[in-house]
């Protein structure tokens, strides 16, 4: 295991309850110094309480955390180095731009020369010094934000910590944003930690991801895994662009298990641990892009569909597919590669064994 | 040092006892001078209470050469009415202007609020000198009716400014888009949903009215109002018959707040459901 | 568009009856009583020569000018109890109870003695105060003294204790008020820019609830001054404010002496909005 003091912020165990509600249930998580995690789930997941309990604005009920290797469960947030961006920017509306940007270093008790020059400095970097007098509520949004970054990161502590920072943005504002705040932590060399419900934000700005549901970690891994090899069926809902399916495990041999569901038998790899005992519920999921519409006899899964509707999206086109139990298939196609269903045409769609994912149940998951 | 939760823990604990410490200093003369009142007839104004007794309630309701209560009681209650519904129709009107950000609208907003900083002791004086040099006789129902409306205005106005804030304007704009005209638009749309400010426009109307006394202080004439028959009792011996009465107006106030409460929550309960 | 075209001649109407009350019954009688403080004779007529005579005469006597300094001095001792209670009672409401029908509740027992007539409330004070009084049998009870406390009834302390359980709330509510347009996320910023609670007080709390603690203050002000049946109902007749002056001077038939007085209460009123005009803007309060 890699040095302990080499981890930003280290979660083991921690669990928080709201009276009877659980908000976090014994959560592990690890940020390596400069990474850029991203928080990914559903309201109510518990991403935010997490975020908070990092940087102390909840208590944890259980486990332990630490930051920069040292645990933290003792220290108030004013002595956490960390800083951290809120969803409606919390800029102070009494303050100018200038004091505000300084207000940590003034309560570092920083001497005031010194304070005068960093605040230059930082507004000149964030290219923000012509409203170095000017208070928040002349500011667009997209100067707030500017305002409210310069103000974390002057403190230069190891972690920052946003909160849905871009969610309150024009949408046209957002990708511009998103980039910038990359391009920021990677010149900046701090770690990140980012909570969004969007998976387009998680998926473009995480070294990590961690997607969370009811108070536990679904899933951790790079954009790619998380895509590529959802590992519970709750990710592969999450998370847009995969068909699952419901059944009961079969046989199994050869590192694959039969599936049985209404609409069919199917054959799926097993690459997580042992295989399902013969009668346990399981689910598994295929990517909507790995859908062929023209299967040979060798592909072993095969399902009948009916086209129900298809969906022009831009770069992507998405076919609505009807089973025969009423249930709905989707199959994208982007670029040039064409799929040449029409409305109402009934079709035998089928995948390669290899792309389908079993999910293992949630309670094993992480 | 000591843990800095614990430290949290201490100043709630330290500010909700000076709260509740107020709290109780706020209402034990007003318990007090309630428990006094049922004190026997023997009883002083002060404690030990000798025995306990609606004397001093049947005291009050005795029609009494000198001290008779009920017919400035009836005053009092006859001139909140009329205040109550004076400044509910006056507020509304006067905010239902604001909305229209007509030129001066600065200027009236302030004009109305001055009625809340004059202090009643000028007001009612100046009220008095003018009866006194133009001639006129003071009386509770027109000089002292004035005045009082000069206090109450401004709580109205507040309250039904208020109100027309949380009011949604497409709501109007949907009714005049249905051929009605502006007046049938405010009486069938916005008056029935901004309701619960007319009633509380009504209620400081009437409670204001009932209780105050700096302002008709100078301006009643020969037929006072209750709270200055209660004033004059200062210069006099203190009996029970002043707790009696003082327990009365409060338990009056409170119904009044109370009946207001619960008709909002009808009105609210009737715009939901619809008529 | 509402049902009231932008500075349509209707919206004049509407405002006219509310304008026309607020000045003829509040901004007249304000005007009389400066005029009438400038008399020169003691004759009640409308030619009566004009001058300042009786300014000159208020400040030569010096009993009337220590009623003047009585009554500031009382004010300003008012307004520093109550902006310190208030502020705690307000602090306590507003941030550190947490659930809302805890705070409901509290709001509302402190502010129901608001509907009752404050006259009943100074007479509630008097069985507390006097020798036989709640006060006095709960200190000999608890033995903290051997005699009745006379000091409470007809003393500046019993007028004091009084007016603070009045106007304490006058003060607070403004406070809360702003306490509670303060979002939580702006505290929380400030921990997690190194701020202890007392560093995030006295930078963030307290400057942004400023113009609640001066609209409160003001109010007191205002009230204090003002205040006579206090001063009556528990000082007896040994002690008087500018308001018990008024009325004595009224009932003597000064009408010019009197109307001094008041002019001096309405300059105060009037010092007391500019100052309020200065530090906030009341219509971008929310209301407007």
């Amino acid at each position: 295991m890699a040095n302990a003091a080499e981890h930003d912020v280290e979660l083991r165990g921690v669990t928080k309850r709201f009276g009877s509600f659980v908000a976090v249930r014994d959560m592990s998580l690890i940020v390596e110094k400069g990474q850029f995690v991203c928080l990914l789930g559903p309201s109510g997941c518990g991403k935010t309480t997490t975020l908070r309990l990092v940087a102390g604005l909840e208590q944890a009920d259980g486990g332990e955390i630490r930051i920069a290797g040292a645990r933290v469960d003792d220290t108030p947030p004013w002595r956490r180095d960390v800083a951290m961006m809120f969803q409606d920017f919390a800029l102070f509306p009494h303050m100018t731009v200038a004091r505000q940007v300084g207000f940590g270093l003034e309560m570092l008790r920083r001497p005031k020369e010194e304070i005068r020059r960093r605040v230059a400095e930082t507004l000149a970097a964030f290219e923000i010094g012509d409203l170095a007098d000017r208070k928040p509520d002349t500011l667009s949004g997209g100067q707030k934000q500017r305002v409210a970054l310069a103000r974390a990161l002057i403190t230069r502590p190891r972690v920052l910590l946003l909160d849905e920072p871009i969610g309150s943005l024009d949408f046209s504002l957002r990708e511009a944003v998103m980039l910038e705040l990359k391009d920021v932590q990677r010149r900046a060399g701090i770690s990140f930690v980012w909570v969004t419900h969007d998976q387009n934000e998680a998926f473009s700005l995480g070294d990590q991801v961690v997607v969370m549901n009811h108070a536990r970690i679904e899933q951790t891994g790079t954009p790619e895994e998380i895509f590529e090899r959802p590992r519970t069926r709750f990710v592969a809902t999450f998370i847009q662009g995969h068909n699952v399916l419901d059944g009961t495990a079969a046989s199994a041999e050869d590192g694959h298990v039969t599936v049985v569901t209404a609409v069919g038998r199917f054959v799926v790899p097993v690459r997580n641990g042992a295989a399902p005992a013969s009668g346990a519920p399981v689910s598994f999921s295929i990517r909507a892009e790995l859908l062929e519409d023209d299967p040979g006899l060798d592909h072993p899964n095969r399902l009948a569909a009916t086209c129900h509707a298809i969906e022009y999206l831009g770069s992507v086109r998405r076919w609505d597919l009807r089973l025969a139990d009423g249930r709905s298939v989707k199959l994208e196609r982007s670029g040039r590669t064409r799929c040449r269903l029409a409305e109402g045409e009934a079709v035998l769609i089928g995948w390669r064994v290899e792309d389908g994912v079993l999910h293992i149940p949630a309670a094993d998951a992480a | 040092m000591i843990d800095w939760r614990a430290r949290e823990r201490l100043v709630t604990w330290v500010l909700g006892a000076v709260t509740v410490g107020f709290l109780a200093y706020q209402w034990l003369p007003i318990l007090t001078m309630a428990l006094l009142s049922f004190t026997g007839p023997d009883g002083g104004t002060t404690f030990p209470m000798r025995g306990v007794s609606l004397f001093w309630y049947r005291e009050l309701l005795r029609v009494q050469s000198i001290d008779d209560f009920k017919p400035p009681l009836g005053r009092s209650l006859v001139l909140a009415l009329l205040c109550s519904a004076t400044t509910a129709v006056l507020a509304v009107a006067a905010a239902q202007a604001m909305r229209a950000r007509f030129r001066g609208n600065g200027i009236f907003f302030y004009l109305v609020l001055l009625g809340v900083m004059a202090p009643g002791l000028l007001v009612g004086f100046g009220m008095g000198l003018i009866t006194r040099i133009v001639g006129v006789t003071p009386a509770w129902y027109t000089t002292t009716f004035a005045v009082h409306i000069v206090w109450t205005l401004p709580f109205g106005f507040l309250t039904m400014l208020a109100a027309f804030n949380r009011f949604d304007r497409r709501l109007e704009e949907a009714a005049l888009t249905l051929r009605a005209n502006p007046w049938t638009a405010f009486r069938r749309i916005t008056l029935p949903l901004v309701l619960p400010g007319v009633i509380g426009a009504a209620l400081f109307g009437f409670t204001l009215s009932f209780d105050e006394f700096a302002r008709s202080f100078f301006t009643t004439g020969s037929e006072q109002t209750l709270p200055l028959v209660i004033y004059a009792q200062f210069d006099r011996q203190l009996q029970p018959t002043l707790y009696a009465l003082g327990t009365t107006t409060t338990v009056v106030s409170l119904l009044a707040v109370g009946a207001a409460l619960a008709l909002v929550r009808l009105v609210r309960r009737r715009a939901v459901t619809g008529p | 568009m509402s049902t009231l075209r932008e500075r349509s001649p209707r919206a004049y109407a509407l405002a006219l009856p509310a304008a026309l009350w607020m000045i003829g019954a509040l901004v007249l009688p304000t005007v009389f009583i400066g005029w009438v403080s400038l008399w020169t004779t003691r004759t009640f007529s409308v030619g009566n020569p004009l001058g300042f005579a009786n300014y000159a005469k208020f400040f030569q006597r010096p009993a009337y000018v220590k009623v003047l300094t009585d009554t500031v001095e009382q004010t300003v001792l008012l307004m520093v109890i109550t902006a310190i209670l208030g502020y705690a009672i307000a602090y306590f409401l507003a941030v550190k109870v947490e659930r809302p029908t805890v705070q409901l509740a509290f709001f509302l027992v402190l502010v129901i003695p608001f509907w009752t007539s404050a006259l009943i409330r100074t007479i509630a004070w008097i069985p507390f105060l006097g020798v036989t009084g709640v006060i006095n049998k709960v200190l000999i009870a608890l033995r903290v003294v051997d005699q009745p406390v006379e000091a409470f009834l007809f003393s500046r302390t019993g007028i004091t204790l009084a007016q603070v359980s009045f106007y304490t709330l006058l003060a607070a509510g403004p406070v809360v008020y702003t306490l509670r347009n303060i979002p939580p996320s702006l505290r929380e910023a400030a921990y997690t820019l190194r701020a202890a609670p007392l560093a995030v007080f006295r930078r963030i709390v307290l400057p942004l609830t400023l113009p609640g603690i001066v609209i409160g203050q003001i109010l007191v002000f205002l009230n204090v001054m003002a205040d006579f049946a206090t001063a009556q109902a528990i000082g007896g007749h040994k002690l008087a404010y500018l308001g018990n002056l008024v009325i004595l001077l009224y009932d003597t038939g000064q009408l010019p002496f009197a109307s001094v007085i008041a002019v001096l209460l309405m300059a105060a009123m009037l010092a007391g909005v500019a100052v309020l005009l200065k530090v906030v803007d009341i219509r971008r309060l929310g209301i407007s």
